[in-house]
């Protein structure tokens, strides 16, 4: 069974590598019915999602025939910005940068435009999720975590109140029949530094945040929430595997209003296409530790439904939300 | 000391309405021992004592005291209607950016204070009104990118 | 490595120098703007540096945030509004010191301060980095707890009278504190489904509503048209000034550069914190209040200091210790530099410019305040309704950069009214205005606290900062309640003659 579906993954994987190959090498950018693109975000500047946006619209201007800029519409943790692209005008020249963060505040504040508002249209990346203790502390794998928080009062750490983190944390809580304190952060520095002095048995948060900690040697990673390994960590173990059935996709994608042109999305769907394998965009990417994950018109508003209407259980059956 | 009761009045007043609207943080079982109302609760609970302790006070002392060195010496009670309306003309300033756009709005809004502050009703006045809305507009939006609105009435005319 | 003859290098190339003197000027225009933050400047000026050279790029952001903490005290001291967070406290006896028609001289002591603060900052950064990131790792959510209520217990001595009315206004602080998204559970509080307020309200709302609309009412209510004639001139402190002032500017400095190491308000507590420490050690401490040159410089060479200093943390571990450093990393991220100990190696050459940077872009600073300060005061000497209505004008437009929301503006409108209210009745604004940006700080930490202790309060005791933290501020409300039981005693010794 294992055999069979690393097989049919090496096919799925050269059959994609094929096609990437044989689109990138298309110079010509595809024609595109507005101008200028304005790609919406709700981070402030430097913030995740807009470094994310100007990093990509650096390349994508090759693959989509249209001038990208980045919006910073922030406020309400999502909530303006959702509503400044659920009204906008649905001829592809408005999109905004998905991340849980809307899912969660659409479900947490009841906003007036909602991500139901919104048509997904593509996904593009996921990052990595990972638990990571300190390199000079006690635990040396996540059973170790395990093992402790069931002798005593486990500390973890979870990036921010009502995450996607903060999720995980409590599944594998569940699903490993422990009952740690779980400890939130103001974002994943103001953790890392608890992991550091020893404060927090683990953290769980975004690779990207640890990257400099992780070059020096101070924080080992004991497994990633990702559903496959991390290519650049092969040896870092997923939760899965490890026997505890939590996964998570933290998504990175765009969404239009509601009502974009089918025409328009199929552009999308292949240009990102030929935008991930753009090999100095790859390059820039893979030194960030994203996952590139292309999910397509066709899947990605069932992917969102799905994402949304499983946070919705979660924090109904915490009693965050009626 | 009037002022002192009814500021201990208004004190307990506050305590009671951000007491009541506590009671609407959900309960969730990602929260801590103390919660999300943990906080609010005992912050209106020492408020209301504050309150209470102010009010005390004040009725307990038989005569009037001298009253201890504050620094609402300068202002009277008879600038407070005059007061008020300088900040009505924020409260219209809000409303009307939406409609005028920055540029008006503000050039309203500085004219209309001026005038208010008593400045002499010549060409000074809308000269200065215009060249402050140019001004401010060259600041923030050309200058600082910053999106002020831009007007229901200016979108309309292009 | 870096030899001396690449910091001669560094500091004859004319970009280098073009862009400190650019990005202080920039940061000095943004800091002076009421309601455009230190940060906001500098995520105004981020798109800008995405195409410009690493290492340039990052020195203009680091000198864009030393000229935007600097400029917030000028409208402070002239308009009694406080352009950043953290120059609330330089408010009190700046403006009061212009009020006097010393407009200049409070202008120039707080320039030189501002050097001060940044030079001590920069020659911390440049050679303690390394032990001061360690001790940035000792602090526990304990510790914050420690740190937040030593910032609060500074209440006690800035109630000015009556301190039921100061715990009062402290409490309604901390209520508005409380509006937002839970720290801890993450539920929403007093939000009442408007998206505005998901984030809270910002502290700097409160401050312009609690001192600039407030003052700019009391002047339009009060019948008294007081018109200053001041000089139009600004004064830079005589060394025997500087001298009297050498105290209160080495505790700005101290305390900045322990604010600037640990997450927080991002220098507005080391602000508030040096202002009262200056005044317990202050030969003159009657004067603050009433316009003390120390009560100008204590807070400016904190909240200088902290410009440098919070990079400590940030090029050391990569983690912000205020929006500001948080824009600065993102500046970074975008060009590739993933700031922690091996940028230090792998791209000296960022470092260096940043350091050569700053320290051109402080001494500039002096020319800079030099040439636009004298205009700054002609600026608020014109007529009274004018100045009136360009203030006020100046003072939304502001504040609506702050997240392009009008709701933001009824907001400061609404507390305009309450501070202009408190002041009727006799309320003090200050302690009010310390429980809205220490509220969250105080409340999560606490609540952190207790989740890893499982509800012990011992987790307080345990923790060697903490403990520290929390004695130093149980001294200092002794201190002070004792201080001022004894001066109302005299007080009232001396009227009953009267």
């Amino acid at each position: 069974m294992t055999l069979m579906k690393s097989i049919g993954a090496a096919v799925l994987g050269l059959a994609t590598i094929a096609i990437l190959s044989a689109t990138s090498a298309n110079a010509d950018p595809l024609p595109y019915p507005s101008k200028v693109v304005t790609l919406v975000t709700h981070s402030s500047p430097g913030g995740g999602s807009d470094v994310f946006l100007r990093e990509m619209s650096k390349y994508l201007g090759k693959y989509i025939d249209a001038t990208f800029i980045v919006e910073n519409v922030q406020g309400g943790s999502g909530a303006k910005a959702m509503a400044r692209v659920a009204t906008g005008p649905a001829d592809g020249s408005v999109f905004y940068a998905t991340t849980p963060t809307y899912i969660y505040t659409s479900l947490m504040s009841k906003p007036q435009n909602t991500y139901k508002d919104m048509d997904p249209l593509v996904n593009i990346f996921a990052d990595s999720e990972v638990i990571y203790t300190r390199t000079d502390g006690p635990f040396k794998s996540l059973q170790d975590v395990i093992e402790h928080a069931k002798k005593e009062r486990g500390r973890w750490g979870a990036a921010n109140p009502a995450s996607l983190e903060r999720q995980a944390a409590e599944q594998l809580k569940r699903a490993a029949g422990v009952t740690p304190a779980i400890v939130t952060h103001e974002g994943g520095g103001d953790m890392m530094l608890n992991v550091l002095n020893g404060t927090l048995d683990i953290g769980i948060g975004e690779i990207q945040e640890l990257r400099s900690q992780l070059d020096a040697g101070k924080i080992t990673l004991l497994a990633t929430f990702n559903p496959e390994r991390i290519a650049e960590k092969p040896d870092v173990p997923t939760v899965k595997e490890l026997g505890y059935d939590v996964s998570l996709v933290k998504f990175r994608g765009l969404a239009g209003p509601k009502g974009v042109p089918e025409s328009t999305k199929a552009i999308w769907d292949e240009g990102v296409k030929n935008l991930l394998a753009d090999p100095d965009y790859k390059k820039a990417y893979t030194a960030e530790v994203l996952v590139p994950q292309l999910i397509g018109q066709k899947d990605y508003p069932a992917f969102i439904n799905n994402f949304g209407a499983s946070t919705e259980e979660f924090l109904k059956s915490t009693g965050a939300i009626k | 000391m009037r002022k002192d009761l009814i500021s201990g009045l208004v004190l307990l007043a506050v305590a009671g309405i951000y007491y009541s609207w506590s009671g609407a943080i959900a309960d969730s079982t990602l929260s801590d021992e103390v919660g999300a109302a943990g906080l609010p609760h005992a912050l209106a609970v020492v408020l209301a004592i504050l309150g209470t302790l102010l009010i005390g006070r004040t009725l307990l002392a038989r005569k009037p005291r001298t009253v201890t060195v504050d620094d609402s010496t300068d202002e009277s009670d008879a600038g407070l209607p005059r007061a008020v309306g300088f900040l009505l003309f924020g409260a219209a300033y809000v409303i009307v950016l939406p409609f005028a756009g920055y540029v008006i709005g503000t050039a309203l809004l500085i004219g209309g204070v001026a005038l208010y502050e008593g400045a002499a009703r010549n060409w000074t006045v809308p000269a200065a009104a215009i060249g402050g809305g140019v001004f401010y507009w060259a600041i923030f939006v050309k200058l600082l990118g910053v999106h002020q609105p831009v007007g229901s009435l200016i979108q309309g005319l292009f | 490595m870096t030899t001396l003859l690449d910091i001669i290098r560094l500091l004859t190339e004319t970009p280098l120098v073009f862009v400190a003197i650019a990005g202080l000027t920039w940061g000095i225009l943004g800091g002076a703007l009421p309601g455009i933050s230190a940060s906001i400047t500098m995520a105004l000026v981020l798109p800008f540096t995405y195409t410009m050279d690493p290492a340039q790029a990052i020195a203009l952001l680091a000198c864009v945030y030393i000229g935007a903490e600097y400029g917030g005290s000028i409208p402070a001291i002239l308009i009694r509004t406080p352009g950043t967070n953290s120059s609330a406290a330089t408010v009190i006896d700046g403006y009061e010191l212009n009020r006097q028609g010393r407009a200049g001289e409070a202008l120039g002591i707080s320039l030189m301060s501002g050097v001060i603060g940044s030079l001590f900052g920069l020659a911390m950064l440049i050679l303690l980095t390394e032990p001061l990131s360690w001790l940035a790792l000792a602090f526990t959510p304990a510790s914050y707890f420690g740190l937040g209520i030593l910032g609060l217990s500074v209440i006690a001595s800035m109630s000015g009278g009556s301190l039921i009315k100061g715990l009062a206004a402290a409490i309604i602080g901390l209520m508005i504190a409380t509006v937002g998204t839970d720290p801890i559970s993450g539920v929403t509080r007093f939000t009442f489904d408007i998206p505005d307020l998901l984030g809270g309200v910002e502290p700097v709302l409160v401050m312009v509503g609690l001192f600039a609309l407030t003052e700019l009412m009391c002047q339009s209510g009060s019948t008294t048209v007081t018109q200053l004639n001041q000089k139009i001139r600004i004064k830079l402190p005589s060394l025997a000034v500087m001298n009297k002032l050498k105290r209160s500017q080495f505790i700005g400095c101290i305390l900045g550069l322990f604010e600037g190491l640990t997450p927080g308000g991002g220098g507005s507590i080391a602000a508030f914190m040096s202002y009262n420490e200056a005044k317990r050690w202050s030969k003159t401490p009657h004067l603050f209040g009433k316009g003390s040159e120390e009560g100008v410089a204590a807070p400016e060479a904190a909240n200088n200091t902290v410009a440098s200093t919070a990079l400590i943390p940030l090029l050391s571990f990569g983690i912000p210790s205020s929006n500001s450093t948080a824009v600065l990393l993102g500046g970074l991220l975008m060009h590739g530099l993933i700031p922690g100990p091996r940028l230090f190696e792998q791209s000296a050459q960022v470092i260096d410019s940043i350091y050569v940077g700053s320290f051109i872009a402080i001494i500039a600073q002096i020319g800079v305040g030099i040439i636009i300060l004298p205009a700054c005061i002609w600026l608020v000497n014109r007529p009274r309704p004018y100045r009136a209505g360009f203030i006020f004008a100046l003072i939304l437009s502001g504040i609506f950069t702050l997240n392009n929301s009008l709701f933001d503006l009824g907001i400061a409108l609404v507390l305009g009214l309450v501070g202009f209210l408190m002041r009727l009745a006799g309320f003090p604004v200050l302690p009010m205005i310390l429980g809205v940006v220490l509220g969250h700080m105080v409340e999560s930490s606490y609540r952190r606290s207790l989740v890893l202790s499982g509800g012990d309060h011992m987790i307080f005791l345990q923790d060697p900062i903490a403990v520290a933290l929390l004695s130093i501020a149980f001294i200092f409300v002794a201190f002070s309640l004792s201080r001022e039981l004894r001066e109302a005693r005299k007080a009232k010794i001396e009227e009953v003659p009267s």
